[in-house]
């Protein structure tokens, strides 16, 4: 099943960013296997929230390239829920005036009515790569198709549009596809909160909630567009140990590919298969995380600064 | 993981009596339009008049709230843009006396002028944008006399209207069709607003970063918003010249945009109830500045006290429910 997945989902080379004079990134390379964990560290300033800007086509790279799939890839940032790229923002980014639950349903679109388990979807999408190239024909058009969601009934996905039409049609749909639409949408909002221990507090506003509840909540939204590729840029900021735990065993198991940008490195040597380090934008060390804790560098540049 | 799916019987019992119902759009609609009805019947030949045109504003302040307090986008030329339909309406019906082709002239021309200033809004944040809204609220009344040939300048034009069908009285027709054009506008938009797209538009307002990371197009959100409260507004210009069988551009002044804008705030932003307490103070406070006025016999003072009373209301109300008239109701049940 697996000798079709391109070696990277994704891949930098060699991308530089300068904000005037100051180089945010300087000549940084990385590949993100499918299915693999990989943290971004460095101190403050490194670049690592920049490098995600650069993924997510909010800042556009003044030299360098990046590939989605094996492909030359422009981003932008409204496709990626389409993609199914998911990314959390460092520190809280939600809708105050809607309530949890819709926050999370807002990452829910309409592509994304699928059988609940994670791994099956994840299964259903590899065995499906002919009808995942279709879709990169869309993708790397460059230009805004604004199809918005259709692509899955184009490029047909002829398993999981049976198993989708066959859970519709299972359910007596009383208000018609609109309402089911919405019904499915709230479930799996639903189901994606109770994932992040967040459910109790489906229909109260984030505005009011603590911290790290929010955190669950911006974690869930992200989790409830089944991404492929999840972005978490600092996602244990703020968080309790315990949490913190929790969050290493929902990043564990995600079977996503995972990008993390994170400050506690407990996490990131706990979850991470690979880790880059950034230091005042270059890369000074990748590897996995016995070496990176080994590297000299690191510890000089990193850790030291830190303790 | 399996236990996503595993829901205990409390959790969902819970979470189901937290769940606010939703009331389908069409009951308050045809409620409303039996009420409406009704009124026609026992009302009064003027206050029929007054109430055909708390209709036709609270056409123009049902896409108001949508655009500005569901998706955040702030605009000062909604007097404007009724004009636009107001003149479009004039004009075809002068031409060819077929109401529903008038209409629809007048809020195809009003959609289009949506989608040019729509298209500049979604570029502009703030002050900009209410700046540009502003601008179009200034310029459109003065293209009246600058073309004076087909717009009659200051004097405007009157309209040709077909008379009300069979023994109605005018005042009666009027608040049919006004209603019948308010009440269809709002349920289209309740309609419009009720699941992803009303979701969109309020990410899009809350955190636009945020809501373009969640797959929302903000660009095309935006222009939607500013198009269908444009073509709102552009029936409703319909509807004040079906009412004073005449257009001119002393009837869309600055001060009918901001009034609208203060309306729905007043009403209570983003809800359509809240356009609707509006609409009404729209009608109720002018008329509450008229007598008043008379009555100290200066004719001078309406125009301004009417946009005083206003500025009271709006601060005592803003101190005494920040989110608007239409909140009261529900901080109240809250409370209990
Ligand atoms: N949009 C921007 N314009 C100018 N400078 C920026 C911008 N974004 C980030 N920077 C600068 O780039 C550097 C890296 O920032 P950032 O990527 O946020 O670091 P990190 O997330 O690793 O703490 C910082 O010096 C920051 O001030
Ligand atoms: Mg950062």
């Amino acid at each position: 099943m697996s000798t079709k997945i391109p070696d990277h989902e994704l891949a930098l080379d060699h991308i530089t960013v300068r904000f005037g004079g100051l180089t945010a990134l300087d000549d940084v390379s990385l590949r993100v296997p499918a299915g693999r964990i990989v943290g971004v560290i460095g101190p403050n300033g490194a670049g690592k929230t920049t490098l995600f800007n650069v993924i997510c086509g909010f800042v556009t790279p003044t030299a360098g390239e990046i590939t989605l799939d094996g492909r030359a890839w422009r981003p932008r940032p409204h496709h990626l829920n389409r993609l199914g790229i998911a990314r959390t923002l460092q520190g809280v980014g939600q809708f105050s005036g809607l309530t949890v639950l819709e926050n999370v349903q807002v990452g829910i679109r309409n592509r994304h009515s699928r059988q609940p388990s994670e791994r099956g979807w994840r299964e259903s999408r590899h065995s499906g790569q002919p009808s995942e190239r279709g879709e990169q024909g869309d993708w790397h058009s460059g230009e805004p198709s604004e199809r918005g969601g259709q692509e899955g009934r184009h490029s047909g996905q002829p398993s999981e549009q049976g198993e989708h039409e066959g859970r519709h049609s299972g359910q007596p749909s009383r208000r018609g596809w609109r309402g089911g639409r919405e019904k499915r949408s709230e479930q799996d909002a639903l189901d994606a909160l109770e994932r992040c221990g967040a459910a109790e507090y489906a229909y109260e506003h984030p505005g009011a909630l603590p911290y790290a509840i929010r955190k669950r909540i911006e974690l869930a939204r992200a989790l409830a567009s089944r991404p492929r590729i999840l972005m978490l840029d600092e996602p244990a900021g703020g968080l309790d140990a315990d949490e913190i735990q929790w969050l290493a065993g929902l990043i564990r198991d995600t079977d996503t590919t995972v990008l993390l940008v994170e400050h506690h490195m407990d996490l990131v040597m706990a979850v991470c298969d690979e880790i880059l380090v950034l230091d005042f934008g270059k890369p000074i060390a990748l590897g996995p995380p016995v070496e990176i804790s080994a590297n000299e560098k690191v510890t000089e540049a990193y850790l030291g600064a830190v303790a | 993981m399996t236990g996503v799916l595993q829901k205990s019987p409390t959790r969902s019992g819970q979470t189901l009596a937290r769940r606010r119902r939703r009331v389908p759009p069409l009951v308050p609609i045809i409620l409303g339009a039996l009420l409406v009805l009704a009124l026609t019947y026992v009302l009064p030949p003027f206050r029929n008049y007054q109430l055909a045109t708390v209709g036709a504003y609270f056409t123009v302040t049902a896409g108001l709230t949508v655009l500005t307090g569901l998706n955040g986008q702030l605009s000062l030329g909604h007097g404007a843009l009724m004009a636009t339909g107001a003149y479009t309406f004039a004009l075809a019906q002068n031409r060819w006396l077929s109401m529903p082709l008038s209409v629809l002239a007048a809020i195809l021309t009003t959609t289009l002028a949506g989608v040019v200033i729509g298209l500049a809004a979604a570029r502009l944040r703030g002050p900009y944008l209410a700046g540009l809204t502003l601008a179009v609220a200034v310029v459109v009344p003065s293209v009246t006399s600058t073309f004076d040939e087909t717009f009659n300048s200051d004097m405007g034009l009157s309209v040709a209207l077909d008379p009300p069908p069979g023994v109605v009285p005018m005042e009666q027709w009027q608040a049919w069709l006004c209603w019948a054009g308010a009440l269809v506008t709002a349920f289209l938009l309740a309609t419009l607003v009720r699941g992803r797209f009303g979701r969109d538009l309020r990410a899009v307002r809350d955190d636009e970063t945020a809501a373009r990371l969640a797959g929302v197009h903000v660009a095309r959100t935006q222009v939607i918003a500013f198009v269908v409260s444009a073509a709102c507004a552009g029936l409703a210009g319909v509807l004040f010249a079906f009412l004073a069988q005449s257009v001119s551009p002393g009837a869309f002044p600055l001060t009918l945009s901001l009034f609208l804008v203060m309306a729905i705030v007043i009403g209570g932003l983003g809800r359509l109830v809240g356009a609707l307490l509006g609409a009404v103070l729209l009608v109720a406070l002018p008329a509450l500045a008229q007598t008043a006025s008379e009555r100290s016999g200066s004719q001078h003072l309406e125009g301004n006290l009417a946009l005083v009373i206003f500025g009271v209301v709006l601060v005592v109300v803003m101190l005494a429910a920040p989110g608007g008239l239409a909140s009261i109701h529900t901080n109240f049940r809250r409370k209990r």
